[in-house]
């Protein structure tokens, strides 16, 4: 054991003995090719254009700007007017751009043939040879000042209370609460009436639910899970959503009466479920929600 | 199967989210200066004008050897505005001249004609010149306006309207191949007149009409002692060539608008009525210094004559035009100037205080302005030989100074700051030995009450300061308030610039602490800066080493130092009489905790410093596990050696890269305070990928010889230093450089240049190892069989790029950034999870809980990304990272013309507290809830009873 440990140590050691030292000789790493060497025979062109900022003084950004061809290749300044002439560029084809810490302004690319024709078109790096073509002298309009920072995330009562989620999480329970206080459950007469209602809404036990017939029509075959179980007091309620994410879920009990006070809360207690679990295709979560809720 | 499956999709969902959050990094625009500064710079000056349009005006103008014509605020030092042109000599700034609120220049070597608008900082007109070198320009007046400028190039003279940049007339310069015409002259007459000379034989004088270029009159002078008109020659007084002959010590004096045949005028200085005796220093050539304050006017008759480096001689033109009158003498005297306001004229002189002054100034530009009392005022700025800038008002009083050294920094390091006394005396407590239970037990009070008595002191500070008016509460940082802080996110830069000046920089304030100026540093020089002794071992002081080698010979020298205060260390560095190849730090340490650095000379012997007995017997016990590699790029030659016990070393392998084919552009290794956290990366299916973390691993990039578009390409050899080995090869064809790499962990990206397709692409190789780690217990580059599995990836970078670094931390957990410079001056922070080489192209199951984005062959550019905002950094030479004390943080300085310096988050701020935490927010809902329980409590107790008297 302990060979084994100082067997690993060394070899630690041998490790971080070997130092990887930058080293000293030439290395200062250049282009080979110097595009920028000066031609004697004077086949040199010019790329001209113009810079707008709309709604900007042209005093207040161009002494912060320049023009740069083929990221510092040949570089061009600003006129008090917005115009830039940029000199002395031999042919060949190159990306165009006013650079400016205030404002963005899209690059163009610019072709020059040998015999000093112009072509401006749209950079596309992707599609290299496609041409969709821009004015020649380039007219530059900025697209507004640069978007640098983020926004904070700020928060604000109205934000907290708006928010959707707050919103369904509010006013079902509004709706548990009041709704009990409004309807007086324990008055025998308003409590036979509700059974009525009850009744009316699902008259014959044995027919299937309204909510389960849809079920069944949006979701076909696949629904046939959520069969009631007969001759028991438990009922399967499914709920659909019209998306891919349904549940279902089996009641027992006294809770039967209480889903059955109206069709309207089973379906905002489908709701509900729904909005807890978005994804979830799993019926127990479901029906502990419910459960929890009651 | 399928539930794991079902179950993931949640889980996947958050990570998605969790990664755009992640990838959201930016700056928000309160953070604007809260930790980040900029410093800008221009480089050493080389024409400076005053801005003399107007009385109140406090424009400064300077045109410098970084090719960049700025124009400063006299009052305060900095900048209005800058324009930076290409560095190299087609940018380079030929002549500045200011007239009125134009500032014409000439530049690239006679290439370019501009005018700017000085007021408003954008330039008037740009006009081609034609192709010659150039010579010289001046001004041309016609009755007392100045509506031209004459530009003189080697074989043609030029005149352009100033208004347009038209050239009015151009003519070529007869008998050009013979004779050097040097300088061009107006007085304010209808006459252009050009100098030239035939050196050694004589005098030319062309004199051309102002309206069409026509040659007036042409004379040659018979001057067989002149060499060159530009240094022995100046005008004055009503058109005078003056000149100086160092052989026979005289003056001559010539009228250069003569109508008969013109003869030179004789003055010898020894013979002139003058006390002292004139005589000129050994060795010196003498130098004439006149003045001509309006081009519409001919040149005042006085002028300086310098007899040595520390002499002037101020004289006087007579009116005859042959004879001059001495009106005083200056010794000592280093710089003269003259500077005209009205009808005045002001003379300058510059004579040192202390003959120990190292610093000599160069360059001396004096600006003199009429008070209102009609007496003269002046104001002075001095440029000295260390790149500083100093502006000095009427009674010598210095109103600021530039540091205009850092506008080119070579190298950097950042140096942690040493503890306070308190913070030493408790971090002692833990460091030293066990005394007995009582002792430290009072040890432990003690050190508590030094905390008590340090937070009250900072509680009382706080008050005290809230009670002063907001504006004086600004602390000044000096060396002596300096300590570390909480999180060490302040530390001391350490900054070398190729003027051969060191300075030491607060992180946190951007101010500087120490300067430090090494003389005799040749303008070649090759700087590395290695730091030897941390501040971490009270109470030896911090050391740094700066190896200065010069770039012909091979030369190199020691210059030993304190990082935190800037001063000489007394420890004497050895000789090197050899060319030194190679430097390296090794992890060894000597007995006062320095590490040692081994140079390896030409010969392939190596000097250790410091080289103490303890330090060459701890060598020599592992001198066969010391390896290191030399590269020798002129012959493509890449060789590893292994040092022996008598300090000899031993070739054990070599790659032979052949220079015909291509040739080898940079080498790179790691990081060593770099650290790697996880080994590996968990997969999709819940498998381990492991890293291939070589600690040894060298990435070789090569370009080819050959530039042809269709042939050109650029390779990439990852090469294991110990062995030699060849681990992995990757050559892009049709591509060129300049190719920027950055190599650190298990992966390399590098940037280059796509010859067919005219863009720049990002490529990428992250080197695994597989499911199955070899040894996991320690990395051996002479144990390990199996070649590791490379995967690679490129991407369009739609932007050319200057420089690129990752960015770096303490323990390396928090996800790694590329920080890339872009020639906008923007620094980009582009997260590595968009460089990586597993991003699919099919969103898989697997894919998508690893995290992986989709490829896309475009990578993006967000301005949001940008770490610098507007502050852009112009020339990006290099960007430097170094660790904080808090795993989230990383800082940041980039540097090339300008000094930028930032904090990055790359996984925002895990550790810390958000500075937008909303400390508000959190207290109020908990005292929400507080209140809320206890009157439930209450009601509930109230219902209890209510139902309990039922």
């Amino acid at each position: 054991m302990w060979l084994h440990v100082r067997l690993s140590e060394v070899c630690l050691f041998l490790q971080a003995m070997f130092i990887l030292a930058c080293c000293f000789s030439d290395m200062e790493s250049g282009p080979i090719a110097t595009s920028g060497s000066v031609q004697p025979n004077g086949d040199r062109f010019k790329i001209e254009g113009r810079a707008i900022v709309p709604g900007v003084k042209t005093q207040d950004w161009i002494s912060s700007a320049r023009v740069t061809v083929e990221g510092e290749e040949y570089i061009g300044f600003l006129r008090t007017d917005g115009s830039f002439v940029v000199n002395d560029v031999p042919s060949g084809s190159y990306v165009v751009e006013v650079i400016s810490p205030g404002y963005k302004f899209e690059a163009v690319r610019v072709d020059i043939t040998s015999k000093g024709k112009m072509r401006a078109r749209l950079v596309n790096f992707i599609k290299t040879s496609e041409v969709i073509r821009q004015p020649y002298p380039l007219q530059l309009r900025s697209s507004g000042p640069h978007t640098y920072f983020m926004k904070r995330e700020t928060w604000g009562w109205t934000d907290f209370l708006m928010n959707p989620m707050v919103m369904m999480m509010v006013l079902p329970l509004l709706i548990i609460v009041l709704l009990p206080k409004v309807v007086n459950t324990n008055d025998p007469e308003m409590r036979k009436e509700m059974e009525q209602s009850m009744n009316m809404l699902n008259p014959n036990p044995e027919l299937p639910d309204v909510s389960e017939f849809m079920t069944k029509l949006f979701s076909g075959s696949k629904s046939s899970s959520s069969k009631a179980i007969g001759g028991s007091k438990c009922q399967n309620i499914t709920c659909t959503s019209g998306l891919r994410n349904y549940c279902n879920w089996s009641c027992h009990g006294n809770y039967n009466a209480i889903f059955k006070k109206s069709f309207f809360i089973r379906l905002y207690n489908c709701f509900l479920s729904r909005v807890f679990f978005p994804l979830s295709n799993n019926p127990r979560v479901c029906t502990t929600l419910v459960l929890c809720q009651f | 199967m399928k539930p794991p499956a079902k179950m993931s999709k949640p889980t996947s969902l958050f990570v998605i989210f969790f990664s755009l959050f992640v990838m959201s990094e930016a700056v928000f625009e309160d953070q604007v200066g809260k930790f980040d500064w900029r410093q800008q710079y221009v480089g050493k000056t080389l024409f400076a004008h005053f801005d003399s349009h107007s009385q109140s005006s406090k424009k400064l103008f300077l045109a410098t050897d970084k090719n960049i014509f700025a124009s400063f605020n006299s009052r305060t030092g900095e900048l209005f505005w800058r324009h930076v042109d290409k560095a190299g000599p087609e940018g380079t700034i030929d002549i500045l001249l200011l007239h009125g609120q134009d500032a014409l220049m000439v530049v690239g070597g006679g290439r370019l004609l501009r005018s700017w608008d000085t007021n408003m900082g954008g330039l008037n007109w740009e006009a081609v010149l034609d192709t010659g070198s150039f010579q010289a320009a001046c001004f041309v007046a016609m009755q007392d306006t100045v509506k031209h400028v004459a530009v003189l190039k080697k074989a043609a003279i030029s005149l352009h309207y100033l208004t347009n940049g038209h050239q009015k007339w151009v003519e070529n310069l007869p008998d050009s191949d013979t004779v050097q015409y040097q300088a061009v002259y107006s007085g304010g007459e209808e006459e252009v007149y050009v100098l030239g000379v035939v050196p050694n034989s004589h005098l030319t004088i062309i004199a051309y009409s102002l309206e069409d270029g026509e040659i007036i009159k042409q004379r040659s002078v018979e001057a067989p002692w002149l060499s060159s008109v530009e240094s022995s020659c100046v005008v004055v007084g009503h058109g005078v060539l003056m000149c100086v002959d160092t052989a026979t010590l005289a003056l001559y004096a010539l009228p250069i608008q003569a109508e008969e045949a013109p003869q030179f005028n004789q003055i010898l200085l020894q013979v002139t009525p003058v006390q002292p005796r004139l005589e000129v220093s050994p060795g010196f050539q003498p130098v004439l210094v006149s003045s001509q304050p309006h081009p519409a006017r001919s040149p005042i008759s006085e002028f300086f004559l310098q007899l040595g480096p520390d002499h002037h001689v101020l004289l006087q033109l007579n009116a005859d035009g042959y004879t001059i009158a001495p009106l005083r003498d200056f010794q000592p005297a280093f710089l003269v100037s003259f500077s005209t306001t009205g009808e005045k004229t002001v003379a300058a002189v510059m004579t040192p205080k202390n003959e120990t002054s190292d610093v000599f100034p160069p360059q001396l530009y004096v600006h003199a302005f009429l008070k209102k009392d009609d007496s003269v005022g002046y104001r002075v700025l001095v440029q000295t030989q260390d790149h500083a800038l100093t502006f000095i008002q009427q009674p010598g009083r210095v109103v600021w100074t530039r540091e205009e050294a850092l506008a080119d920094v070579v190298t950097m390091e950042m140096v942690d700051l040493p503890l306070t006394g308190t913070q030493a005396e408790l971090e002692g407590e833990f460091g030293k030995k066990a005394d007995g239970l009582f002792p430290m037990v009072l040890k432990r009070l003690s050190s508590q009450v030094i905390l008590l008595q340090a937070w009250l002191a900072h509680l009382w500070k706080l008050f005290y300061e809230a009670r002063k008016p907001h504006g004086q509460v600004k602390n000044e940082v000096t060396i002596e308030t300096l300590s570390r802080d909480e999180f060490n996110l302040q530390k001391m830069m350490v900054m070398v610039t190729a003027s051969g000046k060191l300075f030491g920089i607060d992180s946190k304030s951007g101010s500087i602490l120490w300067k430090h100026y090494l003389e005799n540093v040749q303008p070649n020089a090759v700087f590395k800066l290695i730091v030897q002794r941390t501040t971490a071992h009270f109470p030896h002081p911090p050391q740094c080493t700066l190896l200065i080698k010069d770039k012909d010979t091979g030369l190199a020298s020691l210059h030993v130092f304190n990082p935190i205060f800037g001063r000489k260390s007394h420890i004497a560095p050895p000789a090197l009489p050899r060319p030194i190849l190679q430097s390296l730090l090794l992890p060894v340490i000597d007995q006062d905790y320095a590490k040692v650095l081994l140079l390896v000379d030409d010969q392939y012997k190596v000097t250790a410093f410091p080289s103490t007995k303890n330090v060459l017997q701890q060598l020599q016990e592992m001198a066969s596990s010391i390896f290191f590699y030399l590269i020798r790029s002129d012959q493509g030659n890449l060789s590893g050696f292994r040092l022996r016990k008598d300090l000899s070393t031993e070739r054990i392998w070599e790659v032979v890269l052949p220079t015909e084919v291509q040739k080898i552009v940079a080498v790179n290794g790691k990081r060593p305070n770099e650290h790697v956290h996880s080994q590996g990366r968990v997969m999709g299916d819940r498998s381990v990928l492991y890293k291939y973390l070589n600690p040894n691993l060298l990435a070789v990039v090569t370009e080819s010889t050959d530039a042809h578009p269709e042939r050109a390409f650029v390779g990439v050899f990852l090469v294991d230093g110990v062995t030699g080995r060849i681990i992995h090869e990757a050559v892009q064809r049709k591509a060129r450089g300049p190719v920027h790499f950055v190599h650190s962990e298990n992966w390399v990206v590098y940037e280059y240049w796509n010859t067919k397709s005219r863009r720049n692409e990002f490529s990428v190789l992250e080197l695994f190892e597989g499911t199955e780690l070899y040894n996991s217990t320690v990395f051996s580059s002479l144990d390990r069989p199996h070649l590791p599995q490379v995967l690679q990836q490129t991407y369009i970078f739609p932007s050319p790029i200057t420089t690129m670094e990752a960015t770096l931390t303490e323990k390396g957990i928090t996800s790694r950034h590329l920080l890339v410079g872009l020639p906008s001056g923007a620094i980009l922070s582009l997260p590595k999870m968009f460089l990586d080489p597993r991003r699919p192209e099919v969103v898989t199951e697997h894919s998508r809980e690893e995290n992986l984005i989709p490829y896309a062959p475009e990578m993006p550019i967000r301005t949001e990304w940008f770490i610098n905002y507007n502050q852009t950094v112009a020339r990006v030479k290099g960007i430097y990272t170094a660790p904080s004390g808090l795993e989230s943080t990383c800082l940041v300085v980039a540097y090339g013309l300008d000094i930028y310096q930032t904090r990055v988050y790359p996984s925002k701020q895990f550790d810390v507290l958000k500075d937008d935490y909303d400390y508000v927010l959190i207290s109020s809902v908990l005292f929400a809830l507080f209140f809320a329980t206890m009157i439930s409590k209450r009601l509930a107790q109230v219902k209890l009873l209510n139902r309990a008297w039922r």
